[in-house]
C-alpha cells in the first residue's frame, strides 16, 4: 500500500474514532518554519493561497479544493488526490462539498488558525466545528523512508549553504550580498524554500534578516542556515570570525561546543526532550553564564522540524514535558549571548534513533576563521 | 497575482530614511487623524499579517512582517502611534531600527496585546475603527478581540484607508519606480545571459541572486510553458528547458516595502532566452495602455479593453485577470474588473496583464507595472 493510502486510511480511522462526519485540512498558503503545512503534508501539493482545502468524508471520499482556480492544474500534477477542483468562490464551493458529503453534524478542522472569520463562520453554518490539528501530527510522527531521503538531501544542501557562507563571509561584502550568495548556492542545489538569518559585528545581540552593513575586520558573523525541500527544513547554526580570534572568543565558543556535545548525548528515543536543554544550560551555567541561559537572553534550546509534525515541539526548554521519539528531526542549538563576545551561533540538526542520534549535516562543529 | 509565499522574507531589511523619511509617515498620520476625527473614531487599529498583507500597519509604521506573524498599528486622535507586533522581545531592537514609531510592543498574540493596550489607554469603552481586522485576522484572535471590547462601538474604516492607499504619494511612486527598475534589469539579464544546461531551478536561482544582490526584500517568480497541453503559471521546478520552448516568466520584487511586477514571454533557443515575435500582442498591449486615461472609470477601461481584444481577433486568457493596484501589496485596489467603478486617478500604480492564445506558441503574456501620472500612463517596468 502506498504512503498516501496509509495516510488516508489512518485519517478515516481517526475521523471515525472522534465521531466526526468528515474532516477539512485547510491552508491559507502561509508557510511557517515551526508549524507544518498539514495540507501540503497530506496532499503532496504545496498551496499558494489564498484558500485551499482537502475535504474528507467518513467513507474516505476526498476532494482537493484549490484557489486560485488556475493553480488546480499544478495541484493535479503534484497531488495523489484525483478529484481536484479549482474555485473562485471558495466558501460556496467548500460548503457545497460538505453538503454533498453529508457532513452536516460535526466536522474536524485542521488549520482553523489560518481561517478568517467569514470562512470559519461559513463552515460553522453547515456543521459544528471541532479542532483536529493533532490528527496529522499523529500520522506524521514517524517519518517514512521517502521522508528520510528528503531530510538527508536537505542536510546536504545545508552543508552547501554553509560552504558558500564561509566562502563569501569576507571583509567588505554587505550582509544582504552574503545572504544572496548563500541563497544562490542552496537554490542551485535544489532547496525549494529557505529560512536564513544572520548577524555581523564585533558584538551581536540576535539574528535577523540581512542589513546593508559591510563586514569588517574583527567581525563575528553568525548564521542560521536553513534550507527546505518538500516542507522538510534542516538547520545549521555556525559562527565565522573575520581575522585572528581572541583567546576569549575561542574559549567561549568551546563552551558552546561542549554544551552541544553534552546535549547530543541525551538525544535518544525515550529520553525526555528537556534533557537537551538542561544539559546545555548546565554546561553554560558552569562556565558562569547561568543568567544568560534564560529569557530575555535565550529562549528555546532546540525544536523539532518536519513536513507533517514538529514533534517534540516548537520549543525545547527545561520545561518541555514530552519524550523524544524515533525519527524525530530536532535542531539542538546552544546559540548563546555571552557578555564578553555577544551572541554566538552553534547548532546541529539530528535524527533521533533508538540508540541515540544521527548527525544529518557533515559540516564540522567549530569556530570558523576567515583570516584573509 | 497569487504567488508562492516563502517562509521568510530574507532579503535586505533596512529603513532607508532618505527614500522614506519620518516626515512622510507623520504626514500620513496627520491625514488619517483628520479623517478619524471626522468619523468620531477614538482609536484606529490597522491590522496586517503574514508576508502578503503587511500593507496596513506598514503604511504608517514602515514595519513589515518577515514571517507568518501579525501586527497592529494603533492611532489615536492625540498621543503617540503604537506598533504592536508578534515576535520575541529580543527582536525589538531590530524592529525599532526599521520604524520611526517609538512605542513598539512585541507579543505572542497581537489580539491579546491589542486588548491590553486598549485597557491601558482607557479606550474600553470607546469608538474603535477597524482596518483589515475582519478581513485578515485569524478567526480565533478576532473573536477574542471582539469579545474583549464588547462595550465599544466599532466603525469599519477599511474603505477609508483603501482610498488613501490607492493614490500614491510621490515618494511611494519613487519606491515603486525603484522596484520596477529591478524587475526590468532582471528581465534584461535573462535575455542577455547564456544558460547552458538550463534547468528551471537554475534559472530561478540566477534570478533570485540578481534580485537579492539588488537589495530586494522579497521576490516571487512563476513560470509557464504554454506549448505544454495543460499549462498554467506555476513555481519553478527541477526540469530542463528544451530548445524552442516558449517560456512565460512572471516576476515580482519587493524593494523597501514596495512591489512591482512584470511578465515576459521568451523563446529558449541556442541556450539563450530571446524575444519571440510578439508584434500582435505588443501592439494590442500598447493600445490598451493608452486607454488608461485619467478620470475614466475602471469598468469603462475594462469594457474598452475587451473590445480592443475582440477587434484584434485574438483569444484572451481570462485566468490571470487584467491587473489591479500595486504598492505595499501585490494586490491592491482598484481591481481592473468590470464591477469596479473607481475612476482612474493621477497617482495610482497598477499592474496590467495581457494573456492571449497563440496557435504556434500556445500563449503569449505580457505584463507591467504602470504609473498614472498627470500626463497619462507610464510603464515603469
Amino acid at each position: 500500500m502506498s504512503d498516501h493510502h496509509v495516510k488516508l486510511n489512518r485519517v478515516v480511522e481517526l475521523i471515525h474514532q472522534r465521531g466526526f462526519d468528515g474532516l477539512i485540512i485547510y491552508s491559507s498558503g502561509i508557510s511557517y518554519i515551526l508549524q507544518p503545512c498539514y495540507l501540503y503534508y497530506f496532499s503532496g501539493f504545496r498551496p499558494m493561497g489564498p484558500n485551499n482545502a482537502v475535504i474528507i468524508s467518513k467513507s474516505g471520499d476526498l476532494i482537493l479544493l484549490v484557489e486560485p482556480r488556475w493553480d488546480s492544474i499544478r495541484a493535479s500534477k503534484k497531488s495523489w488526490i484525483r478529484d481536484i477542483r479549482g474555485t473562485s468562490d471558495f466558501l460556496k464551493d467548500l460548503t457545497d462539498i460538505l453538503r454533498k458529503f453529508n457532513i452536516t453534524g460535526t466536522i474536524g478542522v485542521i488549520g482553523s488558525g489560518e481561517m478568517t472569520t467569514k470562512l470559519y463562520e461559513g463552515i460553522h453554518q453547515v456543521a459544528a466545528i471541532k479542532l483536529a490539528g493533532d490528527i496529522i501530527e499523529e500520522i506524521a510522527k514517524e517519518k517514512t523512508e521517502r521522508e528520510l531521503d528528503i531530510i538527508r538531501k536537505t542536510a546536504n544542501i545545508a552543508d552547501i549553504g554553509f560552504k558558500a557562507f564561509l566562502e563569501h563571509a569576507r571583509i567588505g561584502i554587505r550582509e544582504y550580498e552574503l545572504m544572496a550568495e548563500m541563497e544562490f548556492a542552496m537554490r542551485s542545489a535544489g532547496a525549494d524554500d529557505i529560512f536564513n538569518m544572520m548577524s555581523s559585528g564585533n558584538h551581536n545581540y540576535a539574528m535577523h534578516p540581512p542589513t546593508d552593513r559591510r563586514l569588517a575586520p574583527g567581525d563575528i558573523v553568525i548564521g542560521e542556515i536553513t534550507p527546505a525541500c518538500e516542507g522538510q527544513f534542516i538547520q545549521l547554526c555556525r559562527t565565522v570570525f573575520l581575522g585572528k580570534p581572541s583567546s576569549v572568543l575561542i574559549e567561549k565558543y568551546d563552551v558552546l561546543v561542549r554544551a552541544l556535545e553534552e546535549s547530543l548525548k541525551q538525544v535518544k528515543s525515550g529520553n525526555p526532550a528537556s534533557l537537551i536543554s538542561k544539559n546545555m544550560n548546565r554546561v553554560i551555567s558552569e562556565a558562569g553564564y547561568a543568567k544568560y541561559c534564560y529569557p530575555p537572553y535565550m529562549r528555546a534550546r532546540g525544536h523539532g522540524f518536519g513536513a507533517g509534525s514538529v514533534a517534540p515541539g516548537a520549543v525545547i526548554d527545561d520545561d518541555t514535558k514530552v519524550n523524544l521519539e524515533r525519527h524525530q528531526v530536532v535542531i539542538v542549538h546552544p546559540n548563546q549571548y555571552i557578555p564578553e563576545t555577544g551572541y554566538l551561533a552553534c547548532g546541529e540538526t539530528v535524527l533521533v534513533t533508538d540508540t541515540g542520534m544521527e548527525r544529518l549535516s557533515k559540516t564540522e562543529t567549530k569556530l570558523y576563521i576567515n583570516e584573509g | 497575482m497569487e504567488t508562492m509565499q516563502p517562509t521568510l522574507k530574507r532579503g535586505r531589511d533596512v529603513w532607508n530614511r532618505i527614500n522614506m523619511p519620518k516626515a512622510e509617515f507623520l504626514g500620513r498620520v496627520e491625514k488619517i487623524r483628520e479623517q478619524i476625527e471626522q468619523k468620531g473614531i477614538d482609536v484606529l487599529l490597522l491590522y496586517g499579517n503574514s508576508l502578503n498583507e503587511y500593507g496596513n500597519p506598514c503604511y504608517i509604521s514602515n514595519y513589515f512582517m518577515k514571517m507568518a506573524q501579525g501586527a497592529v498599528v494603533a492611532i489615536t486622535c492625540k498621543g503617540e502611534v503604537t506598533l504592536i507586533c508578534e515576535g520575541f522581545s529580543r527582536d525589538l531592537p531590530t524592529v525599532k531600527s526599521t520604524t520611526w514609531v517609538d512605542d513598539v510592543r512585541s507579543c505572542e498574540d497581537v489580539s491579546q496585546r491589542s486588548v491590553a493596550f486598549l485597557e491601558e489607554k482607557n479606550l474600553i469603552p470607546s469608538t474603535i475603527g477597524f482596518v483589515g481586522l475582519e478581513q485578515f485576522m485569524p478567526y480565533h484572535q478576532f473573536q477574542f478581540l471582539l469579545k474583549s471590547i464588547e462595550p465599544c462601538k466599532i466603525i469599519h474604516a477599511g474603505d477609508m484607508i483603501r482610498e488613501i492607499r490607492m493614490i500614491k504619494y510621490q515618494r511611494e511612486v519613487d519606491q515603486i519606480r525603484r522596484s520596477s527598475r529591478i524587475v526590468a534589469r532582471i528581465f534584461d539579464r535573462i535575455a542577455q545571459t547564456p544558460f547552458p544546461d538550463a534547468n528551471e531551478k537554475n534559472l530561478e536561482a540566477v534570478m533570485g541572486r540578481e534580485a537579492y544582490l539588488e537589495g530586494v526584500e522579497d521576490i516571487r517568480m512563476l513560470i509557464a510553458k504554454p506549448q505544454e497541453g495543460n499549462w498554467a503559471l506555476r513555481p519553478f521546478e527541477g526540469v530542463s528547458l528544451s530548445a524552442d520552448n516558449v517560456v512565460i516568466i512572471y516576476l515580482a520584487v519587493e524593494f523597501e516595502r514596495y512591489w512591482s511586477e512584470g511578465i515576459r514571454t521568451f523563446l529558449f533557443k541556442n541556450d539563450s532566452f530571446a524575444e519571440p515575435n510578439l508584434e500582435v500582442v505588443k501592439s494590442l498591449y500598447k493600445r490598451i495602455v493608452e486607454g488608461m486615461t485619467l478620470r475614466k472609470r475602471v469598468s469603462q477601461f475594462y469594457r474598452e479593453t475587451i473590445d480592443k481584444i475582440k477587434e484584434s481577433q485574438v483569444d484572451i486568457i481570462h485566468e490571470y485577470g487584467l491587473g489591479q493596484g500595486i504598492g505595499l501589496s501585490l494586490q491592491e485596489f482598484p481591481l481592473l474588473i468590470e464591477e469596479d467603478t473607481s475612476p482612474l486617478k493621477e497617482g495610482m500604480c497598477l499592474t496590467l496583464r495581457l494573456a492571449i492564445k497563440d496557435k504556434e506558441m500556445g500563449a503569449m503574456m505580457i505584463g507591467d507595472t504602470i504609473y498614472l501620472s498627470k500626463n497619462g500612463p507610464e510603464v515603469l517596468t
